[in-house]
């Protein structure tokens, strides 16, 4: 197969996902390639979720400029995507003395930069605001316009919408060569061959080595790893804000996140690895992540962790994100897209929009673009009587696949519909399996459903593609 | 023949009492640590023919699950557990089937040693 | 499962394991004329459906039974004494009213979403198993790591093997009873890692699943970190010290392509929660009295969802009476309240049920908190009786006569398991 295209995104993360969004408002054939299983398995999948105000970074760089643009977009995008999305407000609080001092310097920095509605608490605030908090906190800076949302139901939004609009988009599909094709290039990939006028790297973590596939590798990536633990049910309202520290001027710090599904989450850590497939968590980071959020909150124990995970930040030397084009023509990097790229990636969209046509792609508006996506149904959610409602009229919705999160198979199918292919995919799509009892009961129903959905054996379905399978059939000798 | 002790874990019941043998080959001098006479059963049988209970399942074709479970109605040789296995495997059932119904008789070629179905399973689809 | 289900019911029982089939049987040998029984999966017998080994029944039927045996059987019985059961049948939730009604609701495939009422209500709605979560265990996150539960049902009931080299970390009996089916089915047990410096096990498992096969047994040894990206390739063990830390110095390599975790099982109480039934923070399940009766009149529980046991027959046991009080319950009769509170004493870790009360004979259902021998059991200072050996691994149950309690005149009793703390017991077994 060899396509043409007007862009090819290479890579199918939040950065890739919003971008391929954004052109498919435009006359242009767009393809969305992604190397693994399902889109947004990368680190758009093991973040933090939270859609920074911005008042930390400092304007001087790009991402310092587009993480309170990028802010200011949610609720739009929020609006017509339907991915849950809520400004639950940040606190950065003072362990010290000398963290005062640095809180009123976030506060000048973020009022300069339009950061709204910044104030400082005094303590007596912040024990009325947030009870649970260490008494120990001598004060913190309230940042209201801060917010939560499940970054891969983001995603799969995004390149949901992206393909009601045309973008064409291919996953288990890596670029594996990048050649010169005319006044474009060729992304070359185990499934055929994919001609672009532009062709964006938006690779994350892998985005320098891309960038090498195109010749133009003038930076280099450094994985800095981010380990997360989710908490038990046990500790849910325990904080209503994002509690943050001071940050340093590494990272953010480690902080307690109340997630858009009201679970607390803490983390992350920040390490710089060698190894980009490196989502290990260890033992010394738990330490250190219990250790810190127990000064925050001494009702955090380590025993209610239900789960860990590890994404890699893809730090570019510099320290900034590298966006924009190369000495190879058509080639255009969205690259180094490091924290805060989750807030910032609707911004990188219209970034990245405005400079391609720069370089000349003409952008016609496409009379019928459509802007909404319907959100998935979330039975759990729903009155008791519109659950009966459906029930009645649907008796999938009265067969519980996932008992801890309380999800249907209506809601099992849907997801399929919508382009799940994987467990994880229907994990992350419906919270099947995320529950306490992380997917003991669930796992067969969701496999059947799944193995009958695409039609193939029990034993090829996989929990996220590749490599990962999770049976294999039984007593394959006795066949023969 | 000097006498020699063993211990054995009785596996006769749940409570697995820790049984001390003293034996001369094949023949019992002592038995301590045995709780009921099922132990003391259980200690000869252990020394002079081993028996392992034994149960699997076998594929099963038009029921609702993969798979039928299926026990051998008396102890095996515990040594030829995995021959018994393998021979069970090769089993191939077709439901409807009755919990209790025979699938093999005489397996390992011994008479009384039956395989049968422990559960019922109906039919469904052609 | 096909099966009637009405609005109105004098006993429901949720869940229909062995507990909550033996509850309905008893609810109605009680008197109770309207019996309901509801599961969410396709047909009741719980759990039981997937044990295919033999080890059911030898008190209740006085023969050794496989687990979808003991669980036809029940069911058969069930349906001879006209208890409605039905399967596909999810609790989503349950409350009380305030003229006292208890209510659940069922989310029925096919049937839609239905309110049903009952005089009476039993809690059978077993355990789940502890997962990698709750031990945190450092790494990657791949495929291949799974409960032995589920690799239970994957072999025995859906024909999947869950891998070919597999290490399985805990030695409760579903992990060493695995090993051994897996073994039958021709995948390859690398060993299995006890953190504790004994088994979790019963013996009995000990020695025919693992001993018969030459299958390994590392006591006081932990699982440190699991490692492959897509897939499991290999675990790191540690040995661990007396505080149960691992010693990082000695660790090791074992490779293998699933992990089975046999680490414990935990009361699944979310529905009791809901209802406002009060838990006890030691068996995670719901504090009863004498008559199994929760914090809430009229709610009883009964099996595994009140704490968990290692043998059925005793689930069956207590199930019977939690039905017998409930159907009772139903037709109106009434007891006198408990006035004698149990307190677990030494090496005691916890005693059901919570309080009792003179005049009747109870069944006490205790576990110690570590290996002893040789031990006995102390009632107050009424009942003193040897017991031989003790372990964690294996419920003890007592009963106490009614003439007991009569010499009995506190509002506290204490049960203490005295003894000389026992080391590790299993011939066979390596460090
Ligand atoms: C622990 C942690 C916490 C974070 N918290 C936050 C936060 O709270 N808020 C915030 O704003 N940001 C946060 N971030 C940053 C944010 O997650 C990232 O900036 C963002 O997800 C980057 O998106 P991306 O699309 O560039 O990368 P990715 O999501 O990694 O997408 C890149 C995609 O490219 C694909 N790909 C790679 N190579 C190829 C190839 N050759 N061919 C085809 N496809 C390829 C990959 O499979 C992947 O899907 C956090 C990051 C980490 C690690
Ligand atoms: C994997 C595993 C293996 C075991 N192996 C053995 C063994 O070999 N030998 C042994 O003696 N014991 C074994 N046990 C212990 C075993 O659980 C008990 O012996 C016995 O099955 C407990 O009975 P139960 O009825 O309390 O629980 P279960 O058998 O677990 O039954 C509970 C039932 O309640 C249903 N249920 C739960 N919540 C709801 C709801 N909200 N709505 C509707 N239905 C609901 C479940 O579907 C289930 O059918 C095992 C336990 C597990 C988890
Ligand atoms: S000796 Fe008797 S009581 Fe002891 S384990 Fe054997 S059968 Fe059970």
């Amino acid at each position: 197969m060899s396509e043409r295209y007007d862009v090819v995104v290479i890579g199918g993360g939040v950065v890739g996902a919003a971008i391929a969004r954004e052109l498919s408002r435009f006359r242009l054939r767009i393809a969305l390639l992604e190397r693994q299983a399902e889109v947004g398995f990368g680190t758009s999948k093991t973040n933090s979720g939270i859609i920074h105000p911005g008042h930390d970074t400092s304007s001087a760089t790009l991402k310092g400029r587009l993480v309170v643009r990028g802010n200011a977009l949610y609720d739009r995008l929020a609006a017509e995507l339907h991915f849950g999305f809520r400004r639950i407000g940040q606190l950065n609080v003072a362990l010290e003395p000398a963290d005062l001092v640095a809180l009123e310097r976030l506060k000048a920095q973020g009022d300069a930069k339009g950061v709204p509605g910044l104030e400082l608490w005094d303590p007596a605030r912040l024990r009325r605001e947030e009870p649970n908090l260490s008494r120990e906190l001598r004060g913190a800076l309230h940042a209201p316009s801060a917010g939560v949302i499940n970054p891969y139901e983001l995603v799969f939004a995004l390149v949901e919408s992206a393909a009601r609009n045309g973008v064409e988009l291919a996953v288990d599909c890596p670029v594996t060569a990048l050649a010169a094709d005319g006044d474009g290039l060729a992304a070359h990939t185990p499934r055929g061959v994919f001609r672009g006028r532009f062709v964006l790297n938006c690779a994350g973590v892998a985005s320098d080595r891309v960038a090498a596939l195109a010749g133009a590798a003038t930076f280099t990536i450094t994985p800095r790893k981010g380990e997360e633990y989710m908490l038990d049910k046990r500790l849910l309202g325990l904080v209503r804000r994002l509690v943050f520290p001071v940050p340093s001027p590494k990272t953010k710090g480690t902080l307690i996140i109340p997630t858009f599904d009201g679970t607390i989450m803490v983390g992350p850590t920040a390490e710089d690895v060698l190894d980009r497939d490196d989502v290990a968590t260890t033992a010394r980071g738990a330490r250190e992540v219990f250790a810190f959020v127990r000064r925050l909150c001494p009702s955090i124990d380590p025993r209610d962790a239900i789960t860990a995970f590890a994404g890699l930040r893809a730090v570019a030397d510099g320290n900034d994100f590298v966006i924009g084009p190369t000495s190879v023509r058509g080639f255009v990097n969205v690259a180094g897209i490091q924290s805060p790229g989750l807030t910032a990636a609707p911004a990188i969209a219209e970034h990245v929009r405005d400079l391609l046509a720069a370089e000349g792609l003409a952008l016609v508006a496409k009379p019928d673009f459509a802007p909404e996506v319907r959100a998935p149904a979330r039975f759990a959610h729903l009155a008791p009587e519109v659950q009966e409602a459906l029930a009645a009229r649907d008796p999938r919705f009265a067969r519980v696949v996932c008992r801890c999160e309380l999800v249907t198979e209506a809601e099992i199918d849907d997801a399929v519909d919508h382009g799940a292919r994987t467990l994880d995919g229907l994990k992350f799509r419906t919270r099947a399996g995320m529950g306490r009892c992380q997917g003991g009961f669930c796992t067969p129903r969701a496999m059947e459903i799944l193995a009958r959905r695409l039609g193939v054996p029990l034993h090829a379905v996989t929990k996220r593609g590749g490599g990962s399978w999770i049976a294999l059939p039984m007593g394959a000798e006795q066949e023969a | 023949m000097s006498p020699v002790t063993t211990t054995l874990t009785c596996i006769a019941c749940p409570i697995g009492c820790a049984l001390r043998l003293t034996h001369e080959g094949r023949d019992i001098v002592e038995l301590a640590g045995a709780t009921c006479d099922r132990g003391a059963k259980y200690a000869a049988e252990e020394l002079i023919d081993p028996r392992r209970q034994l149960s699997t399942t076998v594929a099963i074709e038009g029921a609702r699950s993969a798979r039928l479970p299926v026990k051998v109605t008396r102890p095996v040789p515990r040594d030829r557990v995995l021959e018994a296995v393998a021979a069970i495997h090769r089993l191939r059932v077709r439901a409807p089937v009755r919990a209790g119904e025979v699938l093999l008789e005489a397996l390992l070629g011994e008479e009384g040693l039956a395989v049968v179905a422990t559960r019922s399973l109906g039919r469904v689809g052609p | 499962m096909l099966g009637r289900m009405e609005g109105d019911y004098d006993v429901v029982v949720v869940g229909g394991g062995p507990a909550g089939l033996a509850a309905a049987i008893g609810a109605r040998d009680a008197g109770a004329t309207r019996v309901l029984v509801v599961d969410r999966e396709d047909e009741a017998g719980g759990i039981l459906l997937q044990c295919i080994h033999a080890g059911f029944g030898l008190h209740y039927f006085k023969e050794e039974l496989t687990g979808p045996e003991y669980a036809e059987r029940f069911v058969a019985r069930a349906l001879d004494r006209d208890i409605d059961v039905v399967g596909s049948a999810y609790v989503s939730g349950a409350g009380l009213d305030s003229d006292g009604t208890r209510r659940v609701r069922v989310m029925r495939e096919g049937h839609g979403i239905r309110t049903v009422r009952s005089r009476a209500m039993v809690l059978a709605m077993g355990c789940r198993e502890r997962t990698r979560g709750a031990l945190h265990i450092p790494g990657t996150r791949p495929a291949g790591v799974l409960t032995a539960g589920l690799a239970q049902r994957f072999v025995n009931v859906m024909g999947l093997l869950p891998g070919r080299r597999v290490a399985i970390l805990g030695s409760g009996d579903i992990g060493l009873i695995m090993a051994r089916r897996l073994t039958l089915e021709g995948c390859e047990v690398v060993g299995v890692f006890e953190l504790m410096p004994f088994s979790n096990g019963l013996t009995r498992n000990v020695v025919q699943c693992l001993g018969d096969f030459g299958i390994p047994l590392h006591l006081s040894t932990t699982v440190v970190e699991i490692h492959g990206q897509d897939r499991v390739d290999k675990i790191t063990v540690a040995p661990v010290g007396a505080d149960l830390a691992p010693d990082l110095s000695r660790c090791r390599e074992v490779a293998c392509d699933t992990l089975l975790l046999s680490i414990g099982l935990v009361p699944e109480n979310e529905l009791s929660q809901g209802l406002g039934v009060e838990l006890d923070v030691v068996t995670q399940g719901p504090r009863v009295s004498s008559t199994l009766e929760t914090s809430l009149p009229g709610v009883f529980a009964c099996g595994n969802v009140l704490h968990v046991h290692d043998l059925c027959d005793y689930v069956t046991e207590e199930a019977l009476l939690a039905g017998r009080f409930a159907g009772e319950l139903a037709g109106g009769v009434k007891r006198p309240r408990d006035n004698i509170r149990v307190v677990p004493g030494d090496n005691v870790r916890y005693c059901v049920p919570h309080t009792l009360a003179p005049g009747r004979e109870h069944t006490i259902y205790l576990r110690s908190e570590r290996p002893l021998r040789p031990a006995a059991i102390r009632v107050g200072d009424l009942v003193r009786r040897k017991l031989g050996f003790v372990t964690p691994a294996e419920m003890i149950t007592f009963r106490i006569k009614p003439d007991v309690l009569d010499r009995f005149h506190g509002e506290a009793l204490r049960i203490d398991l005295l003894g000389e703390p026992a080391g590790p017991h299993l011939a066979g077994a390596e460090p």
